[in-house]
């Protein structure tokens, strides 16, 4: 576990110095701020746009974020011969797939941290209060559902060399899943054979990003969700990571590295 | 020595362009056919941004509860806000409380735990309207109607074709939300990219009635939207009766109020001849003609919205 | 020779002169089971006397070539021990099999068939990498660190606690001159102050057994020197030391055992003196015989033999 922890560390400190988060969080704020000071008829009140903005960049930041980081870390270590002096210590191949894992989806989560800060200060900037449930709602929900591009881009580094074509692919997919999973099987109804039944089979087999996008409740203060499902949902997550991750093991562990 | 070059280049560059400018505004080689940067870098995809901008604001209307272009969408042909406001004939059929339908397997029902669930409107509270107590939020009371006006505002820019956003923006600016001045504007700006438009004409008579308390300038306003409609819908294979509808509503109802009977009348019958409920009109008509004085009890000329 | 020279510290080299005391090594050697972690229990063959630190047996590993998808014999059963407190050259031209050996030890490479073992624990183990401290040939180490941060990350990757990282860090970092760069990333270091602190970051978990790939391989004569002396300082402290080289010369003055791999195929193996037939001037004339090259340099007769015996430090 110490190595776990000591890889996680290790990859939070190179992102942290490596700048990139400072980047996507200097866009979304400037974003936002050119968003806030459009004139809206006078109305200084009006947020729920806003809010949208500033949730959806926040959503595109953390999935670039998460993917390209994780999909650089095993080649980057590659290329640089720092995964062979790594491994020459007692590190076993499955805690260095996990301690990848844990530093990239931490570091996500602190960059989350500081996205929602920014968030909930320009919502508060308006509308006087932040539903505290729902924020935490917010933020718990897309760090978990981070936990699946991240690894599916730490197992596309095993499939594919290019950190660059890993990225490409895992962001599409991310995004298509996002955008358009929902509607997977309603698309497959209005199919023909063979290809309803495999828009079905995907459909059941993708993880469903988007049931943790609950931006919708943020911006127009619906109640929170039931805690219940919302505990489902961090589970759902943390059972696809799992299945990616122990598929990447599988790949990993008997790989030669060179 | 470097900096010095750098700031006489500098100055160098800045004079070529303010002696440049001119000349290159009145070139007739200037290729810039519009000043609005949207337009450049759009092109024709703006009307496409645009009506989505549109439906958007319906969807914040919605309080997010809206179908996606994979559902149902009958009870969602004509925005709902537009519709609201009269900006649109509704055309909406069907039931807007289930456009989802029953959830079809467990995925679809676990995810809809997340998403907005009941169908509200705005301007009646939105999500929070307190469906526990069944308390029905009045008209007018709540202002959170106000978070449409940003999407509708894109819209406008990407698209100053489109009249439906400019007579919607201006129905909830002003009678929701207290804003007639800004209504106004934005009308008048709509009515600079569009100056044949009738819509456009009628609710600017509709602020000069209602607000400004002007009913001369609204009779002028909305005689001249009917002299543009009688212009540009009868050439029309399918004219817009909704719109006729409810420019004669309206002049028939202000000549009544100043008790100008034939104009009422003539009015009236324009407004017969679009209604869907022509029996209905016709009591009115009836009901008028019982306010004349007898000396002018004689009976009307057949309507004809014809010139 | 270098066996006699050191013969007065007992067999396995456990008591030290004074001067080639490594900072913080004075302990009693003694046969011990991994300082940090248990072994794993079960599933494993029985624990091997400690005198044999590597024992690799029938080895084979193969590849798959990139382009042809021909399956190459990279090492093709080889068979050799290492044992406690030795200081063991492994020789070969490049493409003999040397790296692929190392990668296998390492658990970089799995092998295709035989068996490899560390301290008696199969190398596919990650235990097996507990006492070990690995010097590759070139020095990459996390840019974005600085020294004492990677020291730091491989300490708690050895299960050391803090205070020991600390006073580890401290020692080796002034015994590899680093101590005015230690909070420099290592990103501004030269090639030099990298290789110095490969050194250090191997021997942090105080190794039994020092793995060193071409550990002089691009160094001037002054860091071989260093090198060299370092080599001396673990086997005075009874430590084990196994690495490659093209550098024969220094082979043969520190080595206590060679062995000369060509083409995946064990040549020779034992003291240099035994691999060294008479009309063998040095150490390089016997490689050149036994990889079978056929323009062998002869030396010239009773001139040019170097003495390759180390001098007392």
């Amino acid at each position: 576990m110490r190595a776990v922890l000591t890889l996680a560390h290790l990859v939070i400190l190179e992102m942290v110095r490596r700048k990139d988060i400072y980047v996507l969080f200097v866009l979304t704020a400037l974003l936002t701020l050119i968003a806030a000071a459009a004139n809206i008829f006078d109305d200084t009140r009006v947020v729920r746009y806003l809010k949208e903005i500033s949730l959806t960049l926040i959503w595109v930041s953390g999935l670039v974020l998460a993917v390209t980081s994780a999909a650089r870390q095993i080649p980057a270590e590659r290329e640089a011969r720092t995964l062979f002096t790594m491994l020459a210590k007692p590190v076993s191949r499955w805690q260095f797939i996990a301690g990848k894992f844990l530093g990239c989806w931490l570091a996500c989560g602190l960059a989350l941290l500081v996205f929602y800060a920014f968030f909930g200060a320009v919502a508060l900037s308006r509308e006087r209060s932040l539903d505290l449930a729902s924020w935490a709602q917010a933020i718990s929900m897309h760090w978990f559902m981070l936990a699946v591009p991240v690894a599916l881009a730490l197992a596309g580094s095993l499939l594919w060399a290019a950190p660059s074509s890993n990225s490409t692919l895992t962001l599409v997919a991310c995004f298509g899943i996002w955008l358009l999973g929902r509607h997977l099987h309603k698309v497959a109804l209005g199919l023909p054979e063979p290809g309803a039944t495999l828009l079905t089979l995907v459909y059941f087999t993708i993880p469903h990003l988007e049931l943790f996008d609950i931006r919708d409740l943020i911006i127009h203060r619906w109640p929170p969700v039931p805690w219940v499902f919302w505990l489902g949902a961090l589970l759902y997550a943390a059972a696809y990571a799992g299945m990616i991750l122990t598929g990447a093991w599988l790949l990993f562990r008997r790989r030669p590295l060179n | 020595m470097p900096h010095t070059a750098i700031v006489i280049l500098f100055l160098t560059s800045l004079a070529l362009v303010t002696s440049l400018e001119p000349w290159f505004q009145s070139w007739q080689g200037n290729r810039a056919q519009s000043a609005d940067l949207l337009a450049v870098l759009l092109g024709d995809a703006r009307r496409a941004f645009a009506n989505h901008f549109f439906i958007k604001a319906d969807a914040y209307f919605h309080s997010g509860y809206y179908p996606s272009i994979f559902d149902n969408r009958a009870a969602f042909q004509t925005p709902h806000m537009a519709a609201d406001a009269g900006a649109l004939e509704e055309k909406n059929t069907g039931e807007e409380d289930d456009f989802l339908g029953p959830p079809r397997d467990w995925i679809d029902a676990f995810g809809r735990k997340f998403k907005p669930a009941t169908h509200t409107h705005l301007d009646q509270g939105g999500a929070q309207t307190d469906a526990s107590s069944h308390k029905e939020i009045e008209l007018g009371e709540s202002q959170d109607v106000r978070e449409i006006l940003p999407w509708l505002r894109a819209s406008a820019a990407l698209d100053p074709q489109k009249v439906e956003i400019y007579t919607t923006t201006a129905y909830w600016l002003r009678q929701r939300i207290g804003k007639t001045t800004e209504a106004e504007a934005f009308l008048r700006d709509g009515l600079r990219a569009n100056p044949d438009s009738h819509e456009i004409l009628f609710e600017l008579g509709r602020i000069a009635d209602e607000h400004r308390k002007d009913p001369a300038r609204a009779r002028n306003l909305w005689e001249l939207a009917l002299a543009k409609w009688q212009k540009f819908e009868l050439q029309k294979k399918d004219p817009d009766t909704f719109s006729l509808l409810q420019i004669a509503s309206h002049l028939a109802l202000l000549a009544e109020r100043e008790s100008r009977w034939d104009e009422c009348l003539h009015f009236l019958g324009l407004w017969k001849a679009a209604s869907p409920k022509p029996d209905e009109i016709e009591k009115r008509i009836t009901e008028v003609r019982q306010k004349i004085p007898a000396a002018n009890h004689a009976k009307p000329p057949a309507p004809n919205p014809k010139p | 020779m270098v066996q006699s020279h050191f013969s007065q510290f007992g067999p396995q080299g456990c008591h030290m002169a004074r001067s080639f005391a490594m900072p913080g090594t004075h302990r009693p050697c003694s046969p011990s089971l991994p300082r940090s972690a248990p072994l794993p229990s079960g599933g494993g063959s029985p624990l091997l006397p400690m005198t044999e630190v590597i024992q690799i047996e029938q080895l084979v590993v193969t590849y798959r070539d990139a382009e042809t998808r021909a399956t190459r014999t990279a090492v093709d059963r080889v068979t050799f021990t290492v044992r406690t407190g030795e200081v063991f050259g492994f020789l070969g031209p490049n493409g003999a099999g040397k790296t692929s050996t190392m990668n296998v030890l390492l658990g970089f490479t799995h092998a295709a068939g035989g068996s490899a073992r560390i301290f008696g624990v199969d190398v596919r183990q990650p235990i097996s990498r507990q006492r070990i401290g690995y010097l590759p040939e070139m020095t990459y180490y996390y840019k974005f660190l600085t020294a004492e941060e990677l020291l730091r990350a491989y300490g708690r990757i050895f299960g050391l606690d803090d205070g020991e990282i600390r006073r580890r860090t401290d020692e080796l970092l002034a015994l590899v001159e680093l101590e005015p760069a230690r909070r420099r990333l290592i990103r501004t270091y030269s090639k030099g102050m990298q290789q110095r602190l490969g050194l250090a970051q191997a021997l942090l978990n105080q190794p039994d057994l020092l793995i060193l790939d071409e550990p002089t391989s691009g160094l001037d004569p002054l860091g071989r020197m260093k090198v060299r002396e370092i080599i001396l300082r673990q086997k005075a402290a009874g430590k084990t030391v196994f690495f490659s080289s093209h550098e024969l010369g220094e082979v043969e003055s520190v080595c206590d055992r060679v062995a000369i791999l060509h083409r995946g195929e064990l040549k020779a193996l034992g003291p240099v003196a035994e691999i060294k037939r008479p009309d063998d001037g040095n150490l390089e004339q016997a490689f050149l015989r036994l990889i079978g090259w056929p323009d062998a340099p002869k030396p010239a007769s009773g001139a040019g033999q170097a003495d390759h015996r180390p001098t007392a430090p």
